[in-house]
């Protein structure tokens, strides 16, 4: 086997690389489907979906099916074009953002293969840039549905993920600075080479912090779900969309907090570096980051059915009046502190 | 006029993060508790001798129903579910009902049926599911409605119980 896989051409490997990551993000947003009403369910004693296969693990499955089958709609007066192109730049982005991160390194015999499509010198921003174009998927699809509470969906959509793109890169601006790269493999790298992880240092937990309420409202994620606000909105941006184009739009949702999460353990928690142990196997290095990584999937669940929905000036307020400005002076402290020490030199 | 006092809030609350955490403790430690949901096709819910469930005619011990369709369940009956056809017999009675229908749909599960019947003829069943792919098939006819006494015995004891309290003492 090992002189096997020390063999294969190196397309192969990209191709199964690429499978691989895909597949599984697909299959995780797929999962998370179920575990946001499994979840839900066993924080309000019942039993959520347990019909469809043992436990209810086929839902997604039949979910699949349903969405696939269904009648699809397209509101009278909607731009058919921008109503069509909507779900495909919402679900699209999101998923190409996994590309970036380093889930590991496979060690074959000698051969050391990193666990991530690329490995680009510029991965944040290359995240960065096609986390902003999601905003797109729900501006538009609110847009060109031709509804009020659609319109509305997708103004306070696109307002609310502004202002916390801000927020989302000045947290990360200040692990680009202490880590002086802003290669994700190199920030893991950094991190397991200095024996701490980013969120135990101090200017590290305040971005952690920023970070991880950023990013609840950077997916659009209870509290911050004022795109899909129920009660006032209908459904938000997607009220007028249905079968598989609502569903791509649930899908890009969940790979955009699939990413998130991976993200949010690979900047503060040392992607798959093993706690305590840096001579870990390569296998237990991918077990750390995925356990990192699933932790942060289930706060987002565990988030939403613990807190109420802001009022969207609250929303507006915390981004603007507290967020930001924490996030600022975090990133100047940061700065001076790098410059003025020999750090990052 | 009412005024609701706002409470002041701590700093620890104006935070907001604080209360977080323990939102996030109180729903975690609920997560683990044990679900209350009834699991309804394989947990039936309990039924007893005052559950009010659809009216069905008594079949007595000698294989005949007690029915002699009198019609009284048919004028008490508030929903005009029921309709009666009577008939002729040669057993003692004389007569008996050719047709027996209870229209289902109708029925609202309100025991004046049996209430009014005069020869314990029918009663409320437990029997609480309906359902059909036809309007027709939930209009039982007599074969659908005939239950043997003692599948009814619980709720024949129960409303005798019950309207002994008002019969005479002599």
């Amino acid at each position: 086997m090992e002189a096997f896989l020390a063999d294969v051409p190196e397309w192969i490997l990209w191709v199964a690389k690429v499978a691989l990551i895909f597949g599984g993000l697909i299959g995780t947003a797929a999962l998370m489907s179920l575990a946001e009403r499994k979840v839900s369910a066993w924080m309000q004693f019942r039993h959520g979906p347990n019909r469809v296969g043992p436990f209810g693990l086929l839902q997604p499955l039949a979910d699949g099916i349903k969405f696939i089958f269904k009648e699809e709609l397209i509101p009278e007066g909607a731009n058919k074009f921008l109503f069509r192109l909507a779900p495909a730049l919402a679900a699209i982005p999101s998923m190409m953002t996994i590309a970036v991160i380093p889930i590991g390194t496979i060690v074959v015999g000698e051969k050391k293969i990193p666990f991530s499509i690329a490995q680009l010198d510029l991965g944040i921003m290359y995240m960065l840039a096609l986390g902003g174009l999601s905003v797109y998927g729900a501006i538009l699809g609110g847009w060109a549905s031709n509804s009020k509470y659609s319109l509305l969906g997708g103004l306070r959509a696109s307002a609310q993920m502004i202002s916390y793109e801000l927020t989302l890169i000045l947290s990360i601006l200040v692990i680009v600075a202490l880590s002086g790269s802003l290669d994700l493999g190199a920030i893991v790298t950094a991190q397991r080479e200095n024996g701490l992880w980013n969120v135990f240092t101090p200017f590290g937990a305040v971005a952690f912090v920023l970070f991880t309420i950023a990013s609840f409202a950077e997916t659009n994620r209870h509290p911050f779900d004022f795109a899909e606000c129920e009660p006032e909105l209908v459904g938000g941006f997607h009220t007028e969309y249905s079968a598989m184009r609502f569903a791509l739009f649930f899908l890009g949702e969940y790979c955009a907090m699939t990413v998130m999460a991976c993200l949010n353990a690979t900047l503060f928690f040392g992607g798959p570096s093993v706690p305590l142990w840096p001579e870990a196997p390569w296998f237990l290095g991918i077990l750390a980051f995925l356990l990192k990584a699933g932790f942060f999937l289930f706060l987002f669940i565990w988030v939403r059915w613990t807190l109420p929905r802001f009022r969207f000036d609250q929303l507006m307020r915390l981004g603007w009046k507290v967020a930001l400005p924490i996030a600022l002076a975090n990133v100047l402290v940061v700065g001076a502190w790098v410059a003025f020490t020999a750090k990052g030199s | 006029m009412v005024v609701v006092q706002r409470k002041e809030l701590t700093l620890a609350e104006r935070l907001y993060l604080p209360e977080v955490l323990r939102g996030l403790s109180l729903t975690f430690r609920k997560f683990f508790e044990k679900p209350i949901t009834r699991q309804y096709p394989e947990q039936p819910l309990p039924t007893d001798e005052v559950t009010r469930g659809q009216p069905r005619l008594v079949v007595k011990d000698d294989g005949n129903i007690a029915c002699v369709s009198c019609g009284m369940c048919e004028v008490a009956c508030p929903a005009y579910a029921i309709t009666i056809d009577g008939g002729e017999t040669d057993r003692g009675i004389e007569r008996e009902p050719k047709r027996f229908e209870i229209d289902m749909l109708r029925c609202i599960l309100c025991g004046f049926c049996e209430e009014a019947c005069p020869k314990d003829a029918i009663f409320m069943s437990n029997e609480l599911e309906l359902a059909d792919f036809t309007r027709a098939g939930l209009v039982y006819d007599l074969e659908k409605l005939k239950r043997p006494k003692s599948a009814l015995q619980e709720r024949i004891d129960y409303v005798y119980r019950l309207n002994n309290r008002w019969r005479s003492k002599q």
